[in-house]
């Protein structure tokens, strides 16, 4: 499946004509969208980039239970792009950890904890998160405390493209490769953009996928928009003790048309461009 | 096992007993006897490394399952340990000072300050102690910056007795706690004392001219030297023991202050943000019109080699140096 034909199911057919994983897909995005027209906006295009990668996780591939966020026998998901909070939120709002019309109500407002980074006072969150390079750290940690306790939980850390310029990710990603830590999974939305433009003209993240597989990951690239292929690669049996990472080519704001395929790294949406965000989604504004 | 036994009395119950049959011990080898004991009573307890274990450490000769040497990667151990802390371990790193506290500090304050993560930091090489390996192996400035991050413990034990009692506490207490040590001096205070508790000062040394408050092996020594060669001269000198820089005791600062003329503090830290500043702020806040004498790192650094003694006389932080300040300090109005 490419990336086109996915678009044009999330945004053009009704609910009904999609999958259960693709109808989240859709939700989660319309609610991104909204959380950009709420005062104070959001990072709107990391945000769309990640949605397809949280759908098969939270959705389908990590052990949860939304209504018991500390559950011991859960499994870890780190947003180490803290800064894609408003994709992380409304996708725990999506699978049940909270309800989306409060996230939308109280994203970036007085006293809430839904700040415009990775709170951990978030249902579902463990970490606080926005400050880059940090959550593969405290996921190699999290995986090397469970195997030290003899525990199966898995352990997944989400890093933008553009944030494996911090040196800190490549100290945790030899560690946890000289650990073995085959229950951690490192997945990198490679968006190609970052705060102050594309990626590969700041500071080149090219050959990531052989970079890491010389660090010793069991490695694999993805559409980041394809859910089949994202769960073949997240459930695909683990080989060796080799952690496992994931370069899943994505596109900032993917899923609005209206942005052509360059979806903004910050927006802050006038009601006006809502509505037109959500009528090129094929959305009811 | 003998490491934690060299002779026969047990660390755990029996510390002081401990301490004289092991009198060559530093205040960091201490540390590491302690941890490997008391780790026997605490399964959940593990140790971290980046490349300074040194070789032989006695935790990890007797626990080898729970000692992860992690290579060179400071701040990413310090990031681990908030995650290991996160499923219930309680998680000791060690490293040096300068590393610890400045090349990792943003991952301590992210991994343990703000979540107030079961962590616990232990650095050596405090202060100048690093002496002749140069400035980059010393520091002057990390209770400062650990001092400023909310709910964070801060402790710089002064012999090798409170260094063990201090371990002790750091396991009983749920939340981030920073340990500051020196690196070779054998330390070892024959002053009665009380009970050690954090958070709690201990005045070991009544006395109504002046009063010395001082932290860690050279801070304490230096002070209670100088009240002795004071009290030669007629002038009588109370000495607090301040281990604990976080939270702080104002109140044995603030009866200092009333009880004395004048007060000195006296540290291996940068005269800014320490102790000699956490007591400024303390007699400020809260009224006493004393005048503060600070004796400490002369707010530079030391970029010839030398050794440690010779560094801290440089910085006029040797009794003599410090007794003679103090008395042209007293002869002028107050």
């Amino acid at each position: 499946m490419t990336a086109a034909t996915t678009d044009a199911r999330v945004e053009r057919s009704p609910d009904s004509a999609l999958g259960p994983l693709e109808a989240h897909a859709r939700h989660i995005r319309r609610l991104i969208v909204r959380l950009a027209a709420t005062p104070a906006g959001c990072h709107l295009g990391g945000s769309l980039s990640l949605v397809e990668i949280l759908v098969a996780l939270l959705g389908c591939v990590m052990t949860l239970r939304p209504e018991d966020p500390h559950w011991e026998r859960r499994d870890h998901l780190i947003l180490s792009k803290g800064h894609a909070a408003a994709g992380l939120y409304a996708a725990l709002s999506e699978f049940g950890f909270f309800d989306p019309e409060e996230l939308v109500q109280r994203y970036n407002a007085e006293g809430s904890p839904f700040t415009g980074h990775v709170n951990a006072r978030v249902p579902g969150v463990d970490f606080s998160t926005g400050s880059l390079g940090h959550g593969l750290g405290l996921g190699t940690g999290l995986a090397l405390g469970y195997r030290l306790k003899g525990l199966s939980n898995r352990v997944y850390v989400i890093c933008g493209d553009g944030e494996m310029g911090e040196g800190s990710n490549w100290e945790a990603l030899q560690i946890a490769s000289h650990q073995r830590l085959s229950n951690l999974t490192v997945i990198i939305d490679r968006n190609g953009g970052q705060n102050d433009g594309p990626t590969e003209s700041i500071l080149s993240q090219a050959a990531l996928a052989d970079r890491l597989l010389m660090f010793g990951f069991d490695t694999v690239e993805v559409d980041g928009h394809d859910l089949p292929a994202l769960l073949q690669a997240l459930e695909a049996p683990p080989t060796g003790t080799a952690p496992r990472a994931l370069i899943a080519r994505t596109r900032k704001g993917a899923g609005v048309p209206l942005f052509k395929g360059k979806g903004p790294h910050y927006a802050v949406f006038s009601p006006e461009q809502l509505r037109r965000a959500l009528v090129s989604m094929g959305e009811t504004p | 096992m003998s490491d934690t036994q060299t002779g026969g009395a047990d660390l755990a119950s029996a510390p002081e007993a401990w301490l004289r049959e092991n009198p060559k011990l530093s205040n960091r080898q201490i540390f590491r006897h302690a941890l490997a004991r008391f780790a026997d009573q605490e399964p959940r307890l593990v140790l971290l490394e980046a490349d300074l274990g040194g070789g032989g450490d006695p935790f990890e000769a007797r626990h080898q399952g729970r000692y992860f040497n992690l290579g060179i990667c400071e701040a990413t151990m310090l990031d681990m340990a908030c995650g290991m802390a996160h499923v219930g371990h309680v998680v000791f790193a060690h490293t040096f000072a300068p590393f610890g506290a400045m090349r990792a500090c943003e991952q301590v304050r992210l991994g343990m300050a703000y979540p107030q993560a079961n962590v616990k930091l232990v650095c050596d090489y405090g202060g100048v102690s690093g002496a002749f390996f140069g400035p980059t192996h010393h520091a002057i400035e990390d209770l400062a910056i650990l001092r400023a991050m909310p709910g964070m413990t801060v402790f710089s034990p002064a012999d090798g007795l409170e260094t063990l009692l201090a371990t002790r506490a750091m396991i009983e207490h749920d939340g981030p706690v920073y340990m500051r040590l020196g690196r070779n001096r054998v330390s070892r205070l024959e002053e009665p004392r009380g009970d050690f508790a954090l958070g709690k000062a201990l005045c070991l040394r009544e006395g109504t001219d002046v009063g010395l408050i001082a932290h860690g092996e050279i801070g304490v020594d230096v002070a209670l030297e100088a009240a002795r060669r004071l009290e030669g001269q007629g002038v009588s000198a109370r000495v607090v023991n301040l281990h604990t820089l976080k939270p702080l005791d104002e109140a044995a600062i603030l009866e200092t202050a009333e009880r004395t003329r004048l007060l000195v503090t006296v540290e291996e830290h940068n005269i800014l943000g320490g102790l000699g500043g956490a007591v400024c702020e303390t007699v400020c806040a809260h009224g006493p019109a004393r005048r503060v004498l600070r004796i400490g790192i002369q707010d530079r650094y030391d970029p010839l080699a030398g050794s440690h003694e010779s560094l801290l006389l440089g910085h006029g932080l040797e009794s003599t140096a410090v007794a003679e300040r103090i008395l042209g300090a007293l002869s002028r109005p107050q």
